[in-house]
């Protein structure tokens, strides 16, 4: 008798592992990924928690995992299997050129990483947009008479500047100033600060630096009344934000079913949204949970708790 | 990944031993700010602990004072006390202050309570051998009781500084200095060789400070006392008079 059930139990497991084998339809397990700052990271939890209502389990472990260096080593590597990316920032660190058109960003990122990490596929863009913004203080700008990143030129050396801890080896940051603006970063008092962060705000805040690079989305640059400047030689890609997968990831669901669930949400994000988001988190203190789920419900992604 | 090859490389390539960013620069500075942070946190810590040890007053209040510190995270204290050290100076204020007031106050508490347990944990028959022999309170102290203390409180300046060297990289969080930059900035930019750079100058400190203060506790110890191990443990509450 015992023998049978052995036999049946082992039968019945063998079904099971061959359901999961055979792939296609199943919920594997996700590993999201996102850089440190918060927007980016609201990103990666509104994707999170619609996988989730569909079923899927969500490993958020890698969420404000760091730089863009980071996280693309995590998602080539596997450690991560998706993340929210920069579509042009993205490009620009694959060695192309963004331009100011997202679908064209899109699909030349697509190119670039097709061959990636065994393969990595771009889903659909965020019609809203972030670029790295240089921002400087009301009063800086009047006694410098800055508008433009062009004005920062002839005073760079009597201004402190706030960058990116990854500037040094950006394209669009150290290069870009240098090769389009004349700024050489190496000769000019930088303090090198996490992107985006409210170390930044904070330095910028209390005259640590004079110009800072931020998100241009960031909610603390219009709650303090700054100045941001104009990217006059357009060095700086507009950045749609679009969830980047792993295949294997893909092959193992439904691919089309996975794709509409991301691009779908990602749709719904155009500029004064991701500003909101980034808002509620950043300067209304509020956890990054509450924020997606609250959005997700109020557009009808999430059922609305009774 | 060729880590390893990485390293040497990066120690071998000259630009990486001057300018502002070299390594000759980054290892004085991350000896400023933890020599900053000792140099208070000594200060306090050995005048409060020693006091506190001979008087046998306070010693509850102040060993206790001094574990609190024991329990707040350095990151924790640097991020309290930013927003008013920056605003006093906004250089050095946000990039190097928060991390030294952060060090005192993880250093502070080795210090004291090793302090405290040396000097309160000297035989009392030696110093009331003394007592009987005419000396004044200080006479004790100064003759008697640090002396005798020495090895436990050297134990517990050493322990601070090698907590004060490893954790001063936290500076560089806030743009600051020392060889913490290497570990941030070799993260951030997914430069390995430059980390374990700095991973590994951080090593050679610890190993250089303790090597000094082997040395200093060989030869501060008088004659015949034996030379102590380990930190010593604070009892939660300090024991009365005998």
């Amino acid at each position: 008798m015992r023998k049978v059930r052995t036999l049946a139990l082992g039968a019945s497991l063998l079904v099971l592992l061959s359901a999961c084998s055979t792939g296609g339809g199943s919920k594997p397990t996700i590993k999201i990924g996102s850089d440190g700052f918060d927007e980016a990271r609201v990103m990666a939890e509104l994707y999170a928690q619609v996988l989730e209502n569909a079923g899927y389990t969500v490993d958020r472990a890698g969420i404000g995992l760091g730089t863009r260096d980071v996280t693309n080593a995590a998602l080539f590597s596997g450690q991560i299997d998706l993340k929210p990316e920069y579509i042009g920032s993205g490009l620009s660190k694959q060695g192309g050129t963004p331009s100011s058109d997202p679908a064209k960003n899109q699909s030349e990122l697509q190119a670039k990483l097709a061959t990636q990490g065994g393969g990595i596929t771009v889903l659909g863009y965020t019609p809203g947009q972030d670029t790295n913004a240089l921002v400087v203080r009301k009063e800086t700008a009047d006694q410098y008479n800055l508008a433009k990143w062009s004005d920062l030129t002839a005073v760079a050396d009597k201004l402190k500047w706030g960058l990116a801890t990854d500037c040094p080896t950006s394209p669009v940051c150290a290069a870009a100033l240098k090769d389009s603006y004349g700024i050489d970063t190496t000769k000019i008092d930088v303090t090198l600060l996490d992107a985006c962060s409210s170390a930044m705000d904070d330095a910028l805040t209390n005259k640590t630096i004079d110009v800072a690079e931020l998100c241009s989305t960031g909610p603390e640059i219009i709650v303090n009344g700054w100045v941001r400047l104009d990217d006059d030689k357009a060095t700086q890609p507009a950045d749609a934000i679009a969830p980047v997968v792993r295949n294997d990831l893909l092959a193992k669901t439904d691919k089309t079913a996975f794709s509409k669930l991301l691009d779908d949400v990602s749709a719904k994000i155009d500029t004064p949204t991701l500003a909101e988001l980034y808002k509620e988190v950043s300067v209304d203190k509020k956890d990054i949970k509450d924020v997606a789920k609250a959005w997700l419900q109020a557009n009808g992604f999430l059922p609305v708790a009774s | 990944m060729e880590v390893l090859p990485g390293i040497v490389r990066w120690f071998a390539d000259p630009t990486h031993w001057q300018g502002p960013a070299g390594i000759p620069q980054r290892v004085l500075e991350h000896l400023l700010i933890s020599g900053a942070a000792l140099l208070v946190a000594a200060a306090v810590g050995l005048t409060a602990g020693i006091a506190v040890g001979h008087t046998r007053r306070w010693a509850a209040l102040a060993v206790n004072a001094a574990n609190i510190g024991r329990a707040l995270p350095t990151i924790a204290v640097m991020a309290i006390v930013l927003p008013v050290t920056a605003a006093m100076d906004p250089q050095n204020g946000f990039k190097v202050y928060p991390a030294v007031i952060g060090l005192i106050v993880l250093a502070i508490p080795p210090i004291l309570v090793n302090a405290y347990t040396g000097v309160s944990g000297v035989d009392r028959d030696i110093v009331e051998a003394g007592r009987s022999m005419g000396m004044r309170g200080s006479q004790l102290l100064v003759t008697v009781e640090v002396p005798l203390a020495m090895p436990v409180i050297v134990t517990g300046l050493r322990s601070a500084t090698s907590q004060v060297i490893a954790t001063a990289t936290l500076a560089a969080l806030f743009g600051g200095p020392g060889l913490g930059r290497y570990l941030v900035e070799g993260y951030a930019q997914r430069d390995y060789p430059m980390m374990f750079a700095g991973v590994i100058l951080v090593g050679v400190l610890f190993l250089v400070l303790e090597a000094v203060f082997a040395f200093a506790e060989a030869r501060l110890t008088p004659r015949g006392v034996p030379r102590s191990g380990g930190e010593a443990r604070a009892p939660l509450v300090a024991p009365g008079r005998p």
